[in-house]
């Protein structure tokens, strides 16, 4: 593909920077897309490593007698420590709750007075709702009015949020590929008709279709690659902006994630990916249209 | 002259073959009707008759432009009427046209215009040096091998022209009207040019207008008139051998 002359004077075309403008916009569009995927992906793991095979047990105080309540506390724990399914259960200190809840309600007094129910942490030997359910069950016979919460509600809630990310990013990627292929059927059309004199004359001397086609694939793919390469130009500065935003986000509501390689390595395979398409595309125009002449 | 001397890639039978061969643009008349004629090798032809006759139409069939609306063609034995388009570029490869219009390509000098051909076959970039300033040396325009089409004069192209027609040294040489911009003295030259590539072998097919050129030499006349082709004798006795190019 690389080493052939070029005979059509296609750097004249009139196309080409809008060409490259708009190569540069999609692939910018897809690496943000890309990344947001990629984010939320690993926010999710997280989450999902942390509460998967736990339960939080959360007991009502008892008529607002906290001696009462820690006395239900200290029964239930009992209960999970000589249960087989439990790896560990332990009360969260007072201390720990109100720390939890500082992001939402801020750092005051409010919260030291609150009444607040006390919560039970525990750990699964296994997790399997098998496990869940009799380690719920025996909770409950220890203390009726606990609230037991196996995160999985939750969990499928935040799971449905990413999947609705995920097809959002596809979406993004497949409108992305069919605008770069639609966009460069067009202008290589364009070229065509702009050039039909100068290929006509290749013709008579003895081009092949696909000689005249390899000089459109070569530029639709430095098209593809530079616009490409431009796009993630313009996406560099964009992440540093929101990952700066980002951290100055308390922790608590927004995690750091180290984003994995593989996203690095898709970032990266986005010009060529561009070029690549560009080409293809390019290439199969240029033959069907010279197809249908003499 | 050295030119590129190619392998003989021989054929059977008539450099071109056209049997009833009808033509007409979409709706029109018929430009040509059932017009069958044989060109055989080593032969030179002119191509006379009025404007609008069908000069061109017919050459174009020849270069595979256009293919005949009916009848049959045949370039150097093979049957293009019907042959899959991917076999034409092989057969352009063999001939070589000279255009009314010249159809130079303007993004390139003079030089380049008249490598293209051995560009686009491949030939090394040595030989195409070599052959092309000979060649350019030859038409008298080795001044201009850097100009471009536009800076060049009428005349100017037309050598040009030529000269790519003719860099690959091909089997058939079809030309339309190559010395209506010239004067006389070049005009000459540039027939003597098409002379020796008859007498290396070629097949050649001359459109002009031009009688007292065509009076000049032994070669008999197609006469294109209403559609049809008839063959007239030359207009000089003289041996091919025996002319006077007056160089
Ligand atoms: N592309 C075209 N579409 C429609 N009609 C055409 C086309 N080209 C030529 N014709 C018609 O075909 C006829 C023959 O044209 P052609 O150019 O072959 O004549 P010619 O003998 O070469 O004329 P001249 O001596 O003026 O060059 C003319 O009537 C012309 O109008
Ligand atoms: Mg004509």
């Amino acid at each position: 593909m690389f080493g052939i002359r070029s005979d059509l004077p296609l750097k004249r075309d009139t196309a080409s920077r809008f060409v490259l403008w708009l190569v540069m916009v999609l692939v910018f569009m897809a690496s943000l897309a890309v990344t947001v995927n990629s984010y939320i992906g690993v926010l999710l793991n997280d989450w999902n490593r942390s509460v998967t095979g736990t339960l939080t047990v959360q007991i009502p105080l008892v008529d607002g007698d906290e001696k009462a309540t820690a006395a239900v506390v200290a029964k239930v724990i009992d209960v999970l420590k000589r249960h087989p399914a439990v790896a560990k259960a332990e009360a969260v200190p007072r201390a720990k709750v109100t720390e939890l809840l500082k992001p939402w309600l801020g750092d005051n007094d409010v919260i030291a007075d609150l009444p607040l129910p006390a919560l039970i942490d525990v750990e699964l030997q296994a997790d399997g709702a098998d496990a869940v359910a009799a380690v719920t069950a025996s909770i409950k016979t220890a203390a009726p009015q606990a609230v037991i919460d196996d995160h999985r509600i939750w969990l499928s809630r935040v799971m449905g949020l990413a999947k609705g990310f995920g097809i959002v990013a596809l979406t993004i990627m497949v409108l992305v590929t069919s605008a770069l292929g639609l966009t460069i059927v067009f202008a290589t059309r364009a070229s065509l008709a702009e050039f039909a004199q100068v290929i006509d004359v290749l013709h008579v001397v003895g081009a092949k279709d696909s000689y005249i086609a390899r000089q459109f694939a070569r530029r639709a793919l430095a098209q593809g690659m530079l616009g490409g390469l431009a796009g993630l130009a313009l996406y560099a500065p964009a992440l540093a902006l929101v990952a700066w935003l980002a951290s100055r986000v308390d922790p608590e509501i927004l995690p750091k994630a180290t984003l994995p390689p593989t996203h690095w390595l898709i970032l990266a395979g986005l010009p060529l990916a561009a070029g690549f398409l560009a080409m293809l595309t390019a290439h199969v125009t240029v033959r069907r249209a010279l197809s249908a002449k003499v | 002259m050295a030119l590129l001397r190619k392998k003989d890639d021989g054929f059977v039978g008539d450099t071109v073959a056209l049997e009833g061969v009808g033509l007409r643009y979409d709706d029109g008349p018929e430009i040509l009707a059932d017009v069958s004629l044989a060109i055989p090798q080593r032969s030179f032809h002119f191509l006379t008759g009025p404007s609008g006759a069908g000069k061109t139409s017919l050459l174009s069939l020849m270069y595979l432009a256009k293919r005949p609306t009916r009848g049959g063609l045949k370039i150097f034995g093979e049957d293009v009427t019907h042959a899959p388009r991917s076999r034409l570029a092989a057969i352009r490869r063999r001939l070589g046209v000279v255009f009314q219009d010249f159809r130079l390509l303007d993004h390139m000098s003079a030089f380049d215009n008249v490598a293209l051909p051995l560009r686009i076959a491949g030939i090394a970039e040595t030989v195409v040096q070599r052959n092309v300033s000979e060649l350019l040396n030859w038409v008298g325009l080795e001044q201009f091998k850097d100009a471009h089409p536009i800076v060049l004069s009428g005349g100017q192209k037309q050598r040009v022209a030529i000269a790519r027609a003719v860099v690959s040294r091909p089997k058939l040489i079809l030309a339309d009207e190559p010395t209506g911009n010239v004067d006389d003295t070049i005009a000459m030259r540039l027939m003597q040019l098409f002379v020796e590539l008859h007498k290396l072998g070629a097949s050649v097919i001359i459109a002009t207008h031009n009688e007292p050129l065509v009076a000049r030499f032994p070669f008999p006349r197609l006469h294109l008139d209403d559609g049809a082709v008839s063959i007239l004798p030359p207009l000089a006795a003289t041996p091919a051998s025996q002319i006077a190019f007056g160089l």
